[in-house]
């Protein structure tokens, strides 16, 4: 349904897209991800047709944004940062007027049912006949929302639907666009992690205008755990650090929770080991309960972070193998 | 097609009611009303004066409120609309931009010359509506009176055609900003020095001279205020009004690659 083909984005001597190309398929929400100042909006812009690419090219619904703009844009819907509201506009006339200018061929009586079928399915109803100046930010975003569906369009891009919006606002909208998902396929840019988590079918990361991974938002916490880390809860206050560093497999422990009635260990694991079993033989092999055994799992926060700080993550790849020597020799030794 | 008619129809639809529903529309008006009622005022006495000098035979035989009233009374309002139009054009684009909204219209399945042509024709009725407001005192000169309605009405398509020219590149000079107050301001010196460019051609050479009155745009408004519809004068505000809205759609375009 979209397809971003090395797309590069340049203004001036700064390179804001560099060479990003994925494709988002019919139906999907498909997550942009990635700090600020990434090339998310830049991306976005390029795919509505807001500014042509420096280079590479993008196709939304089977058209060329650049060699045939009108035709694609009638099958894109955008909501930017932004939403582009008229403040002396009603909500309405405002509607109308989007309707309008997207969809030309309408009958008043058409376009009016219209325009009240989409105040309906954003909620945004109740404020029809108030000005767009004075609404408040949420609904703001709504109307933005409006606005992108007013002429049915295929596509829609959202960017950064939820910024600004209050908890309660930011669950609605997020509800709103899940809903949207089977009529339209959906890019939605972010800086939020659990939006993505929530929201998305898929994940495009990008940092510094380059796509750093793309893949479910699942995949991409089970391919990014590296080592494989568990979570040990064990009874009592008799330390099991000795224990689990005999495990066959078990490059480090830390002690995470201290508690009267339990300590909780985090065990880092040889990559694609599963020892569980041991583990859990070795704690009641040692006379001690076990509580709670469960893998962890590397929040998107997390994954976000080691995607793009890629230098720091190169520093710690060269610092750890000695760190793991370290830890080997002191298993041995114990 | 019937499609860009539509699509520029709905882009001046909405120009205008942008004007309407400020305050901005009715004090440009009631201003405009003010400054061209005192001019009318000083040119009705004049020519009173003037006519009943005629008739104790101290002035010259005969008066024609066509030239000693309304030739001298549009030349006025065409000084006039050089400090109101700006203001007409000065938020066509640079609001716009401020406010993101040209987002929607850039992403929108419109041409550039459609968004463009309807900004254009939108600012052109606010203008109208401006100069709408003159027809209550002209039409006093009719009711009592009996001027040329024929050089009433060329001297009307001349303010037309240089107030077209003005808002033609008032919306280019708008285009380049995201700032109504630098669009205004710069709109503004940019008319001035279309307008008395002219004056510097009086010192200049024969063929420098000449060029620069061409220039001027008020120049070629004086022989519409005569009743003379010269093609000449008709060419040089047609291809002015078309090149400033050239310049328009390469600037916005311009904007677009930039980003």
């Amino acid at each position: 349904m979209i397809e971003v083909q090395h797309l590069t984005k340049r203004y001036g001597p700064f390179t804001a897209v560099n060479d990003v190309s994925f494709r988002v398929e019919k139906g999907e929400i498909l997550g942009f991800l990635g700090p600020n100042g990434a090339g998310k909006t830049s991306t976005m812009r390029v795919i509505t047709g807001y500014m042509p690419p420096t280079d590479g090219k993008v196709v939304v619904a089977g058209y060329d944004v650049f060699t045939h703009p009108i035709e694609a844009k009638k099958r894109t819907g955008y909501l930017p940062e932004t939403p582009p509201l008229y403040p002396d506009m009603t909500v309405r006339e405002y509607l109308n007027f989007a309707a309008r200018i997207k969809v030309g061929h309408l009958t008043t009586a058409d376009r009016n049912t219209r325009v009240a079928t989409v105040m309906k399915k954003t909620h945004v109803d109740d404020m029809a006949n108030r000005q767009c100046g004075k609404l408040s930010k949420g609904y703001r975003q709504r109307v933005g929302l409006a606005q992108a569906l007013i002429h049915e369009p295929e596509v829609l891009v959202l960017d950064e639907p939820t910024a600004g919006l209050d908890p309660k606002q930011i669950t609605e909208t997020r509800d709103l666009v899940r809903g949207l998902a089977g009529d339209h396929t959906i890019i939605l840019s972010t800086h939020i992690l659990p939006e993505v988590a929530q929201t998305c079918t898929r994940v495009v990361i990008i940092n510094k205008g380059k796509v750093v991974a793309v893949d479910t938002p699942d995949n991409l916490t089970h391919q990014l755990k590296g080592a494989a880390v568990l979570y040990v809860q064990v009874g009592g206050t008799h330390d099991a650090t000795s224990a689990l560093r005999g495990v066959p497999g078990v490059r480090d422990v830390r002690e995470t929770d201290r508690h009267q009635e339990y300590l909780g260990y985090e065990i880092e694991a040889e990559p694609n080991r599963d020892v569980r079993q041991d583990v859990a033989k070795a704690i009641v092999g040692a006379g001690l309960g076990l509580l709670e055994l469960r893998p962890m799992r590397l929040s998107l926060e997390e994954i976000f972070l080691q995607l793009t700080t890629e230098d720091q993550q190169a520093n710690a790849a060269a610092a750890a193998p000695a760190e793991t020597a370290a830890v080997n020799e002191e298993a041995t030794n114990g | 097609m019937a499609e860009s008619l539509r699509n520029i129809r709905a882009i001046a639809a909405k120009e205008l009611r942008a004007y309407y529903s400020s305050p901005v529309a009715w004090v440009l008006m009631g201003l405009f009303a003010a400054l061209f009622g005192y001019f009318y005022i000083v040119y009705l006495d004049a020519f009173v004066r003037e006519s009943m000098g005629g008739q104790f035979g101290q002035g010259p035989q005969t008066v024609n409120v066509n030239m000693s009233m309304i030739r001298p009374l549009l030349g006025n309002a065409s000084i006039l609309i050089l400090f109101v139009l700006p203001m007409v054009t000065m938020r066509t684009y640079a609001e716009e931009k401020r406010s993101g909204t040209i987002e929607l219209l850039l992403t929108s399945p419109l041409k550039d010359f459609e968004i463009i042509l309807g900004k254009y024709a939108g600012a052109m009725a606010m203008y109208l509506g401006i100069l709408a407001v003159t027809g209550i005192y002209m039409s006093i000169l009719f009711i009592w009176g009996s001027p040329a309605w024929q050089t009433v009405l060329s001297g009307y398509l001349g303010l037309l055609l240089l107030g077209g020219g003005f808002v033609a590149t008032g919306l280019f000079i708008s285009s380049l900003t995201n700032n109504q107050m630098v669009a205004g301001t710069a709109s503004f010196v940019i008319f001035l020095l279309l307008w008395i460019i002219g004056w510097f051609g009086e010192s200049a050479g024969p063929f420098w001279g000449s060029v620069l009155r061409y220039l001027s745009i008020t120049e070629h408004f004086d022989d519409f205020g005569k009743g003379v519809i010269d093609t000449k004068h008709l060419i040089f505000y047609l291809s002015f009004i078309a090149f400033g809205l050239f310049l328009a759609t390469k600037s916005v375009d311009s904007d677009r690659w930039r980003g």
